[in-house]
């Protein structure tokens, strides 16, 4: 079976970041629809104005923001302890109905109850199957989002490395 | 923010340093404490709650040695994103395959 083009994927800050850090929206932006909402763009542009590590990534996003879809949604169903922004991007997934891709634990935590959602690395185990990159690469872009380091992205690198190993 | 008193008893020497920090630095000492204690349990809790990610992952500590240890609510989490690594990962290669370049 071929999947046509384009298809859709919701977004939020963190998996933009992410994916930035690890030199993947270019292709992501060329294959499929980013859908994200205006709070979300508004959150980069604050990151992007400091000179640190965030806001470089958070400048590297935003060349891309006229790629992006843009949509705004009315809060219906609300998920307790996550921020207002993710609550527009859960309530966003459950009228598309879309996957949302986002690398902040808390928020997949509490929206995996009722949408589907996946870490950023989905997108390297597509690009591999799909072989716009080598397993050689994708192991260096999984040690590059690993330098974001806390304890949560330590088991995210650990459990993605040793799959990506048996590939 | 939900607060609890928590007392500890300091050696003079060190109250006496204290005094000169918040001195030369024109801040409160409690708050001057709080921040610093604050910055070191979080480094603190991050250092060793990736040891424990490391032991996890290679199956030298199992989940019901963390729940014992620390909670559900920790080992849940630990769990959570184990399988959804394993998840993201495998489902990215397997959606990959359908793609026509």
């Amino acid at each position: 079976m071929v999947k046509p083009l384009k298809d859709s994927f919701i977004f939020d800050t963190s998996a933009l970041v992410s994916l930035a850090t690890i030199d993947l929206i270019n292709n992501i932006v060329k294959l499929f629809n980013i859908i994200t909402t205006k709070s979300v763009v508004e959150e980069l542009e604050d990151f992007s104005k400091f000179d640190d590590v965030y806001g470089k990534i958070s400048k590297k996003v935003l060349k891309y923001k006229n790629k992006f879809i843009i949509k705004s949604i009315k809060i219906n169903k609300t998920l307790n302890f996550v921020e207002h922004t993710d609550n527009e991007l859960f309530n966003l997934a459950l009228k598309e109905k879309l996957i949302l891709i986002t690398d902040d634990i808390k928020f997949s935590y509490h929206a995996s109850k009722y949408i589907g959602t996946y870490f950023s690395t989905f997108f390297i185990g597509l690009f591999i199957s799909s072989k716009i990159i080598s397993k050689e690469e994708a192991i260096s872009k999984l040690d590059k989002l690993r330098d974001l380091r806390n304890w949560k992205n330590n088991i995210i690198y650990l459990t993605t490395k040793e799959e990506l190993e048996k590939l | 923010m939900q607060t609890e008193q928590f007392n500890i008893r300091l050696p003079i020497g060190l109250l006496h340093d204290l005094d000169i920090v918040s001195k030369l630095l024109k801040v409160n000492k409690s708050e001057w404490v709080k921040l610093r204690l604050a910055e070191n349990i979080m480094e603190e809790k991050n250092k060793l709650l990736m040891e424990l990610g490391n032991l996890y992952i290679n199956n030298l500590i199992t989940r019901e040695e963390i729940k014992k240890l620390l909670g559900e609510e920790i080992s849940n989490r630990i769990e959570f994103i184990k399988n959804k690594s394993l998840n993201s990962i495998k489902r990215g290669f397997y959606y990959g395959k359908t793609i026509k370049r």
